[in-house]
């Protein structure tokens, strides 16, 4: 008590050179570098990219030139936005389907202490570490025609014809892309999952089991429930990421066949590296709003609380 | 690129070199490229074709290493560079050969004998363009040069100084002898012209000509076709032949939604007589002799190894070496290549010009400068941009690069750079290197020949970037997939979009 008393003068003497604003009790000063981060790389390019997609740039005087909302009447009656909207659902809600499925089965078979395990539990972290870019060019070496390895089991199962390669049919050229997504991404719902299951109480465990409860019982009836949360956050991180999906596509098929893999962040992509900005930046608006409003439309329907 | 990033390349280069050259064993090879963080992420960026077509540089190939700089030229340089040293100046550009060249030698010898510092920027085609086109947005000069692709002149036409004039204009810092007509008139108008202005120095000259293996020609008692009609009869006697063991008819750089199949495109629309545009300025792809160029496409694409509709310039590269296709038409740059190491057909590969259109438009027939013929060039420029804030620097640089010593001595580097100047083709370093090897200049003949006879230009106007990048590409992957039931119907859905891109840019 009496060495606080002593020290308090001592502090209030060591603050006084101090500006007031700065020793004030408010956390506003405090927070002043991460509102102006904020401002300068997250608020700022928003409204550069809402005033950008209000212009029209000249293709004689490369001006931009206002014409308010055209460049959104152009986008929304475009069925290319349409199409490349509907291959970034389908490509999101297959891809998130096989990860939570896969993810789950093998954090459950994972989710041991027997003597190696452990050893498993890290190789699953590997595949996270390789560059999106990387793991593209690895599928289309492995996927290629002619020399790729996953193709030739493919045609030796009989599962592809040899005159239709995977990423130039039609109808398996998103398929396609998709294995190298899930490859990669797989582990990641693997770990979210193995955390949950490891932090779930044994009671409810043991109680099932006094009561003749099975394996699969328990499954459904306490881990499922236990982990919704989890599991709820994993897939609202995954679907905004495989929403946004840009890498494979680009490395993989550019967007082809045709526009069979092509989705909105690709085709927002395209558009920018042609310096087509005012129409690029309303598609890249458009996914924004899209994913704002399923991401809110998810939140709500399964009461994920952070 | 930072300079870190040049010695990380210089060091590669060097242990290419050592490796080919036996003076280190395999076991060192790979611990030194290991060391430089080379390995699949390489290889695989082959498959890409994110830059343009060739297969690597050998700076270790007897002929560059023995090419040493002109004694002039490093007096002149050590000279005019006083005033400037300290200076950096910097541009961006896609690996093409000589920027690959331009690069490795800044270092050694221009920076060493002027001062001045040179950054060179090497990414992607797509986004040097995009690059570019931010910087002249804001005319900020962040880069005093741009490497500048032949279809992308009238867009940065009035950004660009014009070279000639800037020459004339700066006698002190002129290079002597420079030697303007050293260009060749086609090469000149076909890659740098626009309007009547010279907006950029030729830099590089990919072009179409025709490489056709020799062995399964004398097999097959096959000549080397003088048309294309005669071509697509030799492309299905091989694919017949010899698919049983695995050699297709040709091959191709047919992926969806790229430039190289809108280039693929282009070869057989104009050697069947159509053309982009006619002289009104309207798309003309959808015209009788146009159905005729996307029919011969479709008929060339059933011959090729089904990977060729994923492959770019690369892949089709590749295929070849590896002795996948019996000819094909296509980029001279991936010839030494096929002399090269990791080649399965080292000395079985002949080049000749393309053979001959069936029918050909005329320039004055078809819109936007666009010249029909089945030679596709795929040049670029050097320009020097109006709002460098070191342009007198930049154009030192300019001329250097540009100049006879350094383009010369880029033609027998191993990497397959075409020369953009006539005397390069009698330099005595090329002539020596027209063998069979690495680095061989055996296809010079070929594309001289295609530059002066049969090179074809796509059209010039400010849109045609984003056209043929976009749109053609990717209709015409949806064609060769078939997503559209006829040609005619592919050219119909590009037509209203071409028609309305070039619509600013027609003459009244």
């Amino acid at each position: 008590m009496a060495s606080s008393t002593i020290a308090a003068p001592a502090a209030s003497r060591r603050r006084s050179w101090l500006p007031r604003w700065l020793t004030a009790e408010s956390a506003l000063p405090w927070l002043m570098p991460v509102i102006a981060l904020l401002l300068a790389f997250g608020v700022y390019p928003l409204l550069y990219a809402v005033w950008l997609s209000l212009q029209e740039r000249s293709r004689i005087t490369r001006q931009f030139e206002f014409v308010g909302l055209k460049q959104w009447g152009i986008a929304l009656t475009d069925p290319r936005t349409w199409d490349s909207f509907q291959v970034t659902l389908t490509y999101t809600l297959v891809c998130l389907a096989v990860q939570v499925v896969l993810g789950m089965a093998i954090a459950l078979l994972l989710d041991t202490e027997r003597r190696g395990y452990g050893l498993l539990r890290s190789l699953m972290i590997l595949p996270l570490v390789v560059p999106p870019a990387v793991t593209g060019l690895m599928f289309l070496l492995m996927e290629d025609a002619q020399f790729g390895v996953l193709s030739y089991y493919l045609k030796q199962l009989g599962i592809i014809d040899p005159a239709n390669p995977l990423l130039a049919n039609n109808n398996t050229a998103l398929i396609g892309v998709m294995l190298a997504d899930i490859w990669q991404w797989t582990p990641f719902m693997v770990l979210i999952f193995l955390a949950g299951l490891r932090a779930l109480p044994k009671e409810p465990y043991e109680a099932a089991a006094i009561d003749g409860a099975s394996a699969f019982q328990a499954f459904r009836l306490i881990t499922l429930p236990l982990l919704s949360r989890v599991i709820a956050v994993a897939v609202l991180l995954r679907s905004i990421d495989l929403f946004r999906v840009y890498d494979y596509i680009y490395v993989m098929t550019s967007g082809g066949p045709g526009t069979q893999t092509e989705t909105l962040s690709f085709y927002a992509g395209r558009l920018f590296t042609l310096a087509n900005f005012p129409y690029a930046a309303t598609l890249a608006l458009i996914v924004l709003i899209s994913l704002n409003v399923l991401a809110a439309v998810f939140i709500k329907l399964f009461k994920v609380r952070f | 690129m930072s300079f870190r990033e040049h010695d990380r390349k210089t060091f590669i280069a060097d242990t290419c070199g050592e490796y080919a050259a036996r003076r280190i064993s395999k076991r060192e090879f790979i611990r030194k490229l290991g060391i430089a963080g080379v390995g699949l992420s390489g290889f695989g960026a082959a498959m890409l074709g994110g830059g343009r077509p060739f297969r690597g540089l050998d700076f270790g190939n007897p002929a560059f290493a023995q090419s040493g700089p002109d004694e002039a030229m490093m007096q002149w340089l050590s000279e005019v560079g006083k005033p400037f040293a300290g200076t950096t100046i910097r541009y961006t550009s896609e690996a093409t050969p000589p920027t690959i060249v331009a690069n490795q030698l800044a270092k050694e010898e221009f920076t060493k004998a002027t001062g001045i510092n040179v950054e060179i920027e090497i990414v992607p085609l797509e986004q040097v363009l995009q690059k570019a086109t931010l910087d002249i947005q804001g005319q900020v000069g962040t880069y005093d040069l741009y490497y500048l692709d032949q279809s992308w002149m009238a867009t940065f036409s009035q950004d660009m100084e014009d070279p000639r004039e800037y020459y004339d204009a700066h006698p002190d810092i002129a290079m002597p002898n420079f030697d303007w007509d050293d260009f060749s008139k086609p090469l000149l108008d076909g890659i740098s012209m626009f309007d009547g202005k010279l907006v950029s120095i030729p830099f590089d000259i990919p072009i179409f000509i025709l490489m056709y293996r020799r062995d399964l020609y004398e097999k097959h008692g096959l000549k080397v076709p003088a048309d294309l009609n005669e071509y697509m009869a030799n492309v299905k006697a091989i694919q017949e032949a010899e698919k049983g063991n695995g050699i297709y008819g040709t091959t191709g750089q047919l992926r969806s939604g790229h430039y190289s199949l809108e280039c693929d495109w282009t070869a057989w629309l104009w050697g069947n007589g159509g053309s982009i545009y006619n002289n009104e300025g309207m798309f003309t792809g959808g015209d009788e002799q146009g159905i005729k160029g996307l029919e011969y496409l479709m008929e060339i694409s059933k011959n090729c190894p089904p990977g060729a509709l994923t492959w770019t310039w690369d892949g089709e590269g590749q295929s070849v070496a590896q002795g996948l296709a019996g000819q094909v038409i296509t980029w001279g740059e991936y010839f030494p290549s096929f002399d090269g190491a990791n080649s399965k057909v080292v000395g079985l590969m002949e080049a000749a010009p393309p053979p001959k259109a069936i029918s050909l438009r005329t320039p004055e027939q078809c819109g936007f400068n666009e010249i029909p013929n089945v030679g596709h060039q795929g040049g670029s420029g050097l320009g020097l941009s109006r709002y460098s804030q070191n342009q007198e620097a930049a154009f030192i640089f300019m001329q250097w690069a540009c100049s006879k010593d350094v383009v010369g001595r880029g033609s027998v580097l191993g990497g397959g750079a075409s020369p953009v100047r006539l005397s390069a083709f009698t330099d005595p370093r090329t002539l020596a290197a027209a063998k069979v090897g690495p680095g061989t200049t055996r296809h010079f003949p070929a594309v001289e020949e295609t530059i002066n006879t049969m090179m074809g230009s796509e059209p010039d106007f400010p849109a045609w970037a984003e056209l043929s990048n976009n749109t053609i590409p990717v209709e015409l992957g949806k064609f060769l997939t078939g997503q559209f039931k006829t040609p005619q119907e592919c050219m119909d859905a590009i037509k209203p979009v071409a028609d309305e891109m070039a619509a600013p840019f027609r003459k009244a």
